[in-house]
């Protein structure tokens, strides 16, 4: 390299006071800084415009009414929100059981068992499928878990909150996976080192060891991806059925249903543009952008104190 | 340790009955013509283990090793009872080719073809279970081999999950795909003609989002992780940030239905804006992960030369930390190319055409267009009226591979840098 002494030779705060320069960088800041802004401010406009439509249905319906009322009946205008709640809260939770029972051990095998070599193909695929579009799974739903479910169970239509949360479950199995891997990679080797020189096996020490160190971690995967599911919109659109009904008995998971998300790009497509049904669907997104919210602040907070308190990963 | 045959003879007969009994749990056939085996297979089953549990007993002269505990006992004899239970249920025909069951007011029923091979399912994986348990005298050793078959089994489904999606659209939808299939609009409701108006569509789409997202979270990425002094601003961001991430694609849909469509009405524009807005956080945390990676000795030197913070961070920070982002925004491409719901009242039409241009070269904001994504909803729901089932898988079979091809590349890219750049 060429060595130029007269550049190096001036002090830096002498060729820095001219003007277009110092301007220039302070023009910089201000327009990044007013990109960073935006974030926010998308924020409050989606709450702002959001409590804005919806606020005339709470309003006519009454909040209680809304929130709580047993039937979801567009054509009557009687809108409540309780099958719509109860669909939801069925889905998630067995969604939620197919995610974890597959979703751990699988973040369990590729931080802890997995050799280079299946770590060289699973890393990958797990990431391919992280992207397959939610239609492409709604797709494959319809047509296939749909048919078998009805074959299978003699059920009227396949279309259920069952096939929904196994969709679901399987959809967001990726997502789960990725966060909890990361949080047990984070767990210091010092620690399984330890527990594996006192003689436990490799079993123990992830149970007792590795596994608590994570849980931070894990439970705020765990919580982020309740999020993801609720919110889902065209795998369930298509196979849950689209019947806000409460169902009878209300754990029968074969039964058609609906979701807040179901609801809302089911309806939307045919409703007159500012009648009561329109500011009714923008209350049901409002409560779902609320109870995702809720859960996404929830984790980032649940994940800061449980390491203030243990010091996990 | 010495290899024992009565266990392992039970462990291969349970895992073939396993096996047999997975595939008739998904093949439904109204027969099962394998139930002799299995019932065989059972009590095989029952006394290799029965015989094994009692051989052990005896070999123990002090009885007293953790095995032997009342609990363990207990489990053993439920499961020994569960065999001869299913192997009854078959033997007496109670559990016939035309019994059914329905449970507390449930409206799904659990025939024969069901419930059998579940029944067959369950206790070959407890005879499993105890047979792997006993060989290891219930040592936490016998516990980890068994605990790690089953993590396997997670990553074994996984390959299979993927690998089953890819093969059953492209057997499904190679079929379909033809020239004029990819140039043609379609036309008659999707029964004839092509996509080439929601491959285009699906492009500007992406285009315009990416024109939105990517410096806007660029930019942010930049000023929170070099210039930002306010930790508290910085929270708040983060907290925005953050909770925007997790907002549920069709609440953006609604956002932009109360917010764009008001103005722009259903158009290109406003779809372009609220896919660029739902990627924006995406953007913004790959970004910053890739800018926190470069070390802070690069920086350093930079500023030693004379070099203004500008001016470090577009000639040194930036191309640094490049890959990074690119993946990001990679990523995004492949997120908004898939996406649906934001689009479905803002953006697309079943019924547009493609795209005008101005010019030449600009495409006309203001008019809405198709998407993949959009057209194969249509085409879901036009199943069961028209034939376009052959439509759909091609339109699936588009979709996914330019999606998949995209995620692909944003993979290798990674790779291909992550070896490359070592601090």
């Amino acid at each position: 390299m060429k060595y130029r002494p007269e550049i190096c030779m001036d002090p830096p705060n002498k060729r820095g006071t001219r003007l277009s320069r110092r301007y220039g960088d302070r023009f910089v800041e201000t327009v990044l800084f007013s990109t960073a802004i935006v974030s926010i401010l998308v924020m409050t406009m989606i709450f702002y415009f959001l409590t804005y439509e919806s606020i005339l249905s709470f309003k006519e319906v009454g909040i209680l009414n809304m929130l709580m009322g047993e039937k979801w009946h567009p054509a009557g205008d009687i809108y409540g929100m309780l099958p719509i709640i109860v669909g939801s809260l069925i889905i998630t939770v067995l969604a939620l059981v197919i995610n974890i029972l597959v979703g751990i051990p699988l973040a369990i095998y590729l931080s802890e068992l997995a050799g280079p070599w299946s770590r060289e193909i699973l890393k990958p695929a797990i990431e391919l499928l992280a992207g397959v579009p939610s239609i492409v799974y709604g797709f494959l739903g319809v047509i296939m878990l749909v048919t078998y479910l009805e074959r299978n169970f003699q059920m009227l239509t396949g279309r259920s909150i069952l096939a929904g949360s196994i969709l679901l479950g399987v959809m967001f199995i990726p997502a789960l996976t990725t966060i909890c891997e990361d949080a047990l990679r984070a767990v210091p080797k010092e620690f399984k080192e330890g527990s594996l020189a006192l003689g436990a096996t490799k079993w123990q020490t992830i149970k007792h060891i590795t596994l608590p160190a994570a849980s931070s971690g894990i439970i705020a995967a765990v919580i982020l991806n309740v999020g993801r599911i609720i919110g889902e919109t065209m795998a369930a659109l298509l196979v849950v059925g689209n019947i806000a009904r409460l169902p009878i008995p209300f754990f029968d998971a074969f039964d058609r249903g609906a979701i807040f998300t179901s609801v809302i790009a089911g309806e939307m497509g045919e409703v007159a543009h500012g009648s009561l049904h329109y500011h009714s669907l923008f209350a049901v997104g409002f409560v779902l952008l609320m109870i995702v919210t809720v859960l996404n602040i929830s984790a980032d907070l649940i994940r800061t104190k449980i390491q203030k308190k243990f010091g996990g990963y | 340790m010495k290899i024992r045959p009565v266990p392992m003879l039970a462990i291969a007969i349970a895992m073939s009955m396993l096996i047999s009994s997975l595939f008739y749990l998904f093949a439904q056939t109204k027969q099962i013509p394998i139930v002799p085996f299995w019932e065989g297979g059972l009590l095989a089953c029952f006394i290799l283990v029965a015989i094994f549990t009692i051989d052990t007993h005896r070999k123990d002269p002090k009885r007293t090793s953790i095995q032997w505990k009342l609990s363990k006992i207990l489990f053993l004899g439920l499961d020994l009872a569960f065999l001869l239970f299913v192997f009854a249920l078959m033997f007496t025909n109670l559990l016939s080719p035309t019994s059914e069951f329905k449970f507390a007011g449930m409206s799904a029923v659990f025939g024969y073809h069901l419930t059998l091979p579940f029944l067959v399912l369950v206790a070959s994986f407890l005879v499993i279970k105890d047979s792997i348990n006993l060989l290891y005298g219930y040592s936490p050793g016998g516990k980890e081999v068994l605990v790690f078959y089953m993590v396997r089994l997670s990553a074994v489904f996984t390959i299979l999950l993927l690998t089953g999606i890819i093969s059953v659209i492209l057997y499904k939808g190679i079929g379909a795909i033809s020239w004029e299939f990819i140039t043609q609009p379609h036309y008659k409701l999707g029964q004839e003609g092509g996509i080439s108006s929601c491959i285009e569509g699906t492009f500007w789409l992406v285009m315009g989002a990416m024109l939105i997202s990517a410096p806007l979270g660029i930019g942010a990425a930049i000023y929170l992780n070099e210039y930002s002094r306010h930790q508290k601003l910085n929270r708040v961001i983060y907290i925005a940030v953050g909770a925007l991430n997790g907002v549920p694609s069709v609440v953006y849909g609604l956002f932009g239905l109360a917010f764009l469509v008001a103005t722009f009405g259903i158009s290109l524009l406003a779809g372009s804006v609220i896919l660029g807005l739902m990627n924006l956080p995406t953007i913004i945390l790959t970004s910053q992960e890739a800018l926190k990676s470069v070390p802070n000795s690069l920086r350093e030197g930079s500023v030693a030369l004379g070099a203004s913070k500008w001016q470090t961070i577009r000639k040194v920070v930036v191309p640094s930390a490049l890959p990074g982002v690119l993946t990001g925004l990679i990523i995004g491409v492949a997120r908004a190319a898939g996406e649906t719901a934001p689009i479905m009242w803002t953006a697309v039409t079943f019924s547009a055409t493609s795209v005008h241009k101005v010019y030449g070269i600009v495409p006309d904001v203001t008019q809405p267009v198709n998407n993949l994504c959009y057209h194969l909803l249509n085409m879901i729901y036009f199943l069961g009226a028209w034939d376009v089932e052959q439509q759909a898988w091609g339109t699936a079979l588009v979709l996914l591979a330019l999606v998949l091809s995209i995620n692909m590349v944003a993979v290798i890219v990674r790779n291909h840098y992550r070896k490359k750049i070592s601090w």
